[in-house]
């Protein structure tokens, strides 16, 4: 026993030493074939290298001139709920920069991420980003939104861009998202265009039951379902308004039996995957039926997999929401997609999510080329040329985004719609999903003014 | 006392609610008896109370779907029998899977706390928890796992009240597991258990190898467990199968235990089902606004600090001995 | 005399909180260094002034806080507690309570922190009493599944009572570590924000850290304290004799209730100061996880000893960081180097999707184990090592290596 104990005070005196080792000071960046780049805490560097660029680039953090680098920061939830949609994001964004590594960089500057999981907890967040602001130039994505408003404050306060993956309203008010470029339709606008669309669908239909997590994410897309339903006559006949936790079991049967008891036509539900499935079978089991939808994030084609009791009967219910197009459409930028996929991933399999992941990365390249032109690669420099590109173009896969002008004309409104398809996951032919519709927006959501967030967060 | 069952038959069959709710509530209570036996199994034996019991569904769940789906193994040498039977074999053979990776886990990491603290024991099983958790969450991936079940969403519809094919079949093999259990405490090994449960010294002077017999404790226990996280994993529980959140299901466990008293086998049976049964009621008539969401998840507690309040070591359990 | 340390020649002597020369000098010694970290003057610990480190070691310095709460109820006085983030999370909200903003749709009455902070343990530890009779009434590991029912209850509350915590997963800002005389605009001292002292500039973080380690330090003198008063040997009597302490004339009910009121504090001070610190929680903040952290704190760090607990904290906050600095290592090394090294390395290190590792550190999901989940089951497996082969924990090993040199050369 004594000796065993005695390896062990030496393992943990060799692992602190390692660990002093692994971090003098001197912060590796990540993967081979460069010099590893020192970075100081937070100082300012200005380096100017003559001779080797035909211009002067101001930089401060997270760009080496000499060592040739870019670094940006990926504060992912790789562990907690969206796991599974956000490892396949982070997955886009190797494959798009490694493509941009191949053909050159950013004026021979090769981009590298750090990606840190943040398991979507606000503390965890929090720390990582205070870990990473030192060795980043900019955030190539900060996943949730409590998490991302906990960050805003220092963003603002230190100055760094950053690209929240969250669908929030309020990322589009100018009064919180001085530091943050959003992209793709807001959660409640989300909500009004898939309800109008739903009730073209069952034109009779006067009932609707609503239920979310409670959050930013099920509140903001729950606002504009409320809206939705005032303005198309809907009576809302049960109200689970933040009544889903997907960690508590119980909400989920409270929430199941109140939609079966309502009686209700159309459901609008936002919350995880597997909260909504639970949710879903469990209205099934009570006899209930009816026409369903939901926020993005709610689906996960794992919910028609060949194994999923489900599948048939949510062919049958249910209407995808997505805010790019799905891997198997016909557009340009899609086919970019595939081919990314095929040649810096070609194990990987079909999925939707890449695509989130190129959008992010393509909106961030964008930045860095309009900071590089401007010659102010600095933390300050990329957000002011992030802040103030006119359009990022992506070629029928998302619509085209702007960040000048009026928050009501530039704030977007299209969503992309689908089908389950079982029948195609399991023959391999689509990523679960058939699109009936692209870049449809519906009267309602055409004609909303977005004047400030749908949902105050607290 | 039969005028009473007399009145609940009839209440039960006029009133569709609350029968609806009672067959809700027996159905859960099944699920909560069966983790609730397995862990008083498991601590009569051995005297160490299992946080690792979670784990021990979630991983039984994550076998069955392993098994069932992915390897579909030894169903794929069996073509000839039918769908379900061809299941079944694959949820038998992972559930004797499960069994041994509980054996092999009490020998490693608590064999050598026997003699120690029961705290530090106690202790050893919540790191346990961390650490099965961890993996089997690790090989489940970021998707949840269906189990392939071959009942899928069949629901028997009997006019005033509706039971999915799968709460039928959890029913009956709950009631075939406590048989089994009732069965295998009159074997050799069951009586052995018994007495190694009663006085590990004694029974050890007696020859027994209670060395084995916390083994086989282990077994039923991650068996037990197993089974109940099937029955959590499909439709109309979880529709999409196991996930991570699986093993949190055995903390709703944890007041079965107590209400019926750690050291009784009938009273964890007996806990569980009232847990179950007081959870649906929660559900049905317990829908105030004030209360909030996730109450019927907390119902379990506040039921168990009540008994405790009453009876301090559960309604069945045995009052320890204190001397100075 | 010299050479002689443990001879005492008078009561006091014998005891004194720190009654050998070697305890007086360390204590001496590390209080220097933590002072001295910020400042980066010790060149090999350069590296722990940086601000990331600086959180870290400020998440310590609370979590020991925490840590020897527990200690006092569970190795001073034997009772077995998981019920810990509960209290942690009442200290929290009181403190918000009374520090938190005025105005807005959530509860706050602005008032400043020598208010909330205090209250966030008292009240905390009126509710650790309030629990007690309850708790007193069950025994052993009956205790620890009450305990937990709090945490669940806890919970309950805390994302239900939306207009005090801001609701399920989105929580809400909690007062800064501020000094104000009253609601002023600007306060006398700001912990947060960065200053200039006497030439030298000093980041907020490191200024929180200096105000937090003082606190720890505080706190740490206290608990050690209370060892050696008479409560904290009736509390030493009752964990290892209830019966025969009682008969001995210790009130068992009232000492009991009085563990879980002292060690309340101390849960509901760290809980205010880790929801300052960080400065946003959600409510399922205050979940078993924590509880179970705090208790591998005390066992990793040793069960009722002090200095355990300060250890214990150090050791589970930095693990984390120095698993990921290990893999980053490891990473480098089994890609940019070559040799035996290089191929051990990337037997545990996945630097692709495709290749075969332990340990996954690319960007995406891939076989192996992620650094988060990496770090999970070292954590678990630690708590497991420890209690198997050192049940004493950290200082227990400390007291081995002491022993070994105090005997040196005669070590047998």
């Amino acid at each position: 026993m004594r000796r065993k104990s005695k390896w062990l005070a030496l393992l943990l005196v060799l692992g602190l030493v390692l660990a002093a080792c692994g971090d003098g000071g001197a912060e590796t960046t990540t993967t081979a074939g460069e010099e590893p780049t020192t970075t100081a805490g937070g100082g300012e560097e200005p380096t100017t290298t003559a001779g080797e660029e035909p211009m002067e680039i101001a930089t401060d953090v997270g760009v080496d001139l000499e060592a040739g680098t870019i670094t940006i920061g990926l504060l992912s939830d790789l562990s907690g709920p969206f796991a599974p949609l956000v490892s396949v994001i982070n997955t886009g964004h190797e494959i798009y920069w490694a493509d941009v590594n191949a053909n050159g960089g950013i004026n021979d500057l090769q981009v590298n991420l750090e990606v840190r999981d943040t398991g979507y907890v606000v503390d965890t967040h929090v720390q990582l980003y205070e870990e990473l602001k030192s060795q980043v130039v900019a955030f190539g994505h900060s996943t949730g939104s409590p998490q991302t408003v906990a960050i805003n404050p220092s963003l603002q306060a230190d100055g760094i861009l950053a690209i929240p993956l969250t669908w929030y309203s309020g990322w589009s008010d100018p009064a919180i998202n001085a530091n943050l470029v959003p992209h793709g339709t807001p959660y409640c606008i989300e909500a009004m265009n898939l309800i109008e669309y739903l009730t073209l669908q069952a034109p009779d239909a006067t009932t609707i039951a609503i239920a979310s997590s409670p959050g930013d994410y099920g509140e903001d897309s729950n606002a504009g379902a409320v809206l939705a339903a005032e303005a198309l006559g809907l009576e809302v006949v049960y109200d689970g308004t933040a009544r889903i936790n997907p960690a508590d079991e119980a909400t989920l049967a409270e929430v199941a039996s109140g939609i079966a008891g309502s009686g209700a036509e159309l459901v609008w539900v936002t919350t995880s995957p597997t909260a909504f499935g639970s949710v879903y079978g469990q209205t099934l089991a009570a006899g209930f039926q009816a026409l369903w939808s939901g926020a993005g994030p709610t689906w996960n084609p794992a919910l028609v997999g060949p194994d999923s009791p489900i599948k048939d009967a949510l062919a049958r219910d249910f209407y995808v929401s997505a805010y790019y197009a799905p891997w198997a459409a016909d557009s340009v930028g899609n086919q970019f997609v595939r081919d990314l996929v095929a040649e810096y991933a070609p194990d990987a399999p079909p999925l939707d999510y890449y695509a989130e992941g190129v959008i992010e990365a393509k909106i961030m390249h964008q930045a860095l080329l309009a900071a590089y032109d401007a010659g102010d690669m600095t933390q300050a420099g990329v957000l002011a040329a992030a802040k103030s590109l006119e359009s990022v173009t992506f070629d029928g896969l998302a619509p085209d985004e702007t960040y000048v002008g009026e928050p009501n004309d530039r704030v977007q409104r299209a969503v992309f719609i689908s089908r389950p398809d079982p029948e195609g996951l399991a023959g391999g032919t689509s990523t679960g999903v058939s699109q009936v519709e692209s870049n449809y927006t519906s009267p309602l959501a055409a004609g909303f003014e977005f004047n400030e967030t749908c949902f105050q967060l607290g | 006392m039969t005028h009473g069952l007399v009145v609940l038959a009839q209440a039960t069959v006029e009133n569709n609610e609350f029968a609806q709710t009672l067959v809700d509530g027996v159905s859960f209570g099944a699920i909560y008896a069966l983790l609730a036996m397995g862990f008083v199994i498991i601590f009569k034996a051995t005297s160490v109370i299992n946080f690792a019991h979670g784990a021990l569904t979630g991983l039984g769940a994550f076998l069955v779907a392993a098994f069932a789906t992915v390897l579909d193994f030894p169903g794929r040498y069996v073509t000839f029998l039918p769908e379900w039977a061809q299941w079944t074999l694959n949820v038998l053979t992972a559930l004797v899977a499960a069994a041994l990776i509980g054996v092999i886990l009490e020998r490693v990491f608590l064999r050598p706390m026997v003699g120690e603290a029961l705290f530090a024991a106690a202790i050893v099983t919540l790191g346990l928890d961390i650490v099965v958790r961890t993996i089997t969450n690790d090989w489940i991936g970021t998707n949840p796992r269906p189990l392939g079940a071959p009942w899928g969403l069949e629901v028997v519809d009997l006019g005033w009240v509706r039971i999915a094919w799968s709460e039928i079949v959890q029913i009956i093999v709950t009631v075939v597991l406590l048989a089994g259990i009732a069965l295998f405490f009159r074997s050799r090994t069951g009586v052995a258990m018994r007495a190694t449960a009663f006085d590990q010294e004694t029974a050890r002077a007696q020859g027994i190898n209670v060395g084995r017999i916390f083994s086989v404790a282990w077994a039923i226990g991650a068996l037990l467990a197993g089974v109940a996280g099937i029955f959590f994993s499909v439709f109309p529980r979880r529709a999409t199968g196991v996930d991570p959140a699986t093993a949190f299901i055995a903390f709703r466990a944890f007041p079965a235990v107590i209400i019926g008293g750690l050291d009784s086998i009938p009273g964890a049976v007996v806990g569980g089902f009232a847990i179950g049964i007081a959870e649906a009621a929660a559900n049905s008539y317990l829908g105030f606004e004030f209360l909030g969401s996730g109450f019927p998840g907390i119902v379990g507690y506040l039921l168990m600090l009540v008994v405790l309040l009453i009876r301090p070591y559960g309604l069945f359990g045995t009052a320890e001995i204190r001397r100075v | 005399m010299r050479g002689r340390p443990l001879l005492h020649t008078s009561y006091e002597a014998d005891q004194a909180l720190l009654n050998t020369t070697a305890k007086r000098v360390m204590l001496g010694v590390f209080f220097l260094i933590v002072i001295s970290i910020p400042f980066q003057i010790i060149p090999g610990l350069k590296f722990l002034g940086e601000d990331d480190w600086l959180r870290l070691l400020s998440t310590t310095a609370v979590f020991a806080i925490g840590a020897l709460g527990l200690n006092i109820l569970t190795g001073l006085a034997g009772q077995v507690s998981l019920g810990h983030s509960f209290f942690m999370g009442i200290g929290a909200y009181t403190a918000v309570w009374l520090g938190g903003a005025v105005g807005g749709p959530l509860i706050g009455l602005g008032l400043p922190i020598w208010v909330w902070l205090p209250a966030a343990g008292i009240v905390a530890a009126l509710i650790g009493v309030a629990v007690g009779p309850t708790a007193v009434r069950v025994r052993g590991l009956y205790l620890a599944i009450v305990t937990l029912g709090l945490v669940f209850i806890g919970e309950y509350f805390f994302r239900n009572w939306n207009s005090l915590t801001g609701g399920s997963q989105v929580g809400r800002d909690f007062p800064r570590l501020q000094v104000r005389l009253w609601k002023e605009e600007v306060p006398i001292f700001d912990f947060t924000t960065p200053a200039n002292w006497f030439g030298v500039e000093v980041s907020g973080v490191a200024k929180t850290f200096l105000l937090l380690a003082v606190f720890a330090l505080v706190f740490t003198l206290l608990a050690k304290n209370l060892q050696r008063t008479r409560v904290g040997r009736a509390f030493m009597a009752i964990r290892d004799r209830d019966i025969a302490a009682e008969i001995m004339g210790v009130n068992e009910f009232a000492h009991k209730l009085l563990a879980f009121g002292i060690s309340s504090f101390y849960a509901g001070i760290a809980g205010a100061l880790l929801a300052s610190f960080v400065t946003r929680v959600i409510p399922e903040r205050w979940d078993l996880f924590l509880s179970v952290q705090f208790i591998a704190i005390i066992l990793i760090g040793g069960a009722g000893t002090v200095t355990g607990a300060v250890l214990g904290s150090a050791f589970v906050v930095l693990l984390p960081r120095i698993v990921q600095n290990f893999t980053l290592w490891l990473q480098s090394v089994a890609t940019e180097g070559d040799g035996i090294l290089s191929s051990i390395a990337n037997v545990f290190v996945a630097t692709t999707p495709e290749d075969f590792g332990l340990v996954n550190t690319f960007a995406g999901v891939g076989p192996g184990l992620s650094v988060a989940q990496l770090n999970l089951v070292l954590y678990g497996l630690l708590i497991i090592g420890f209690l198997i082969f050192e049940p004493l924990g950290l200082y227990g090993i400390w007291l081995r290596i002491r022993n070994y040199w105090k005997g040196w050369p005669f070590t047998y």
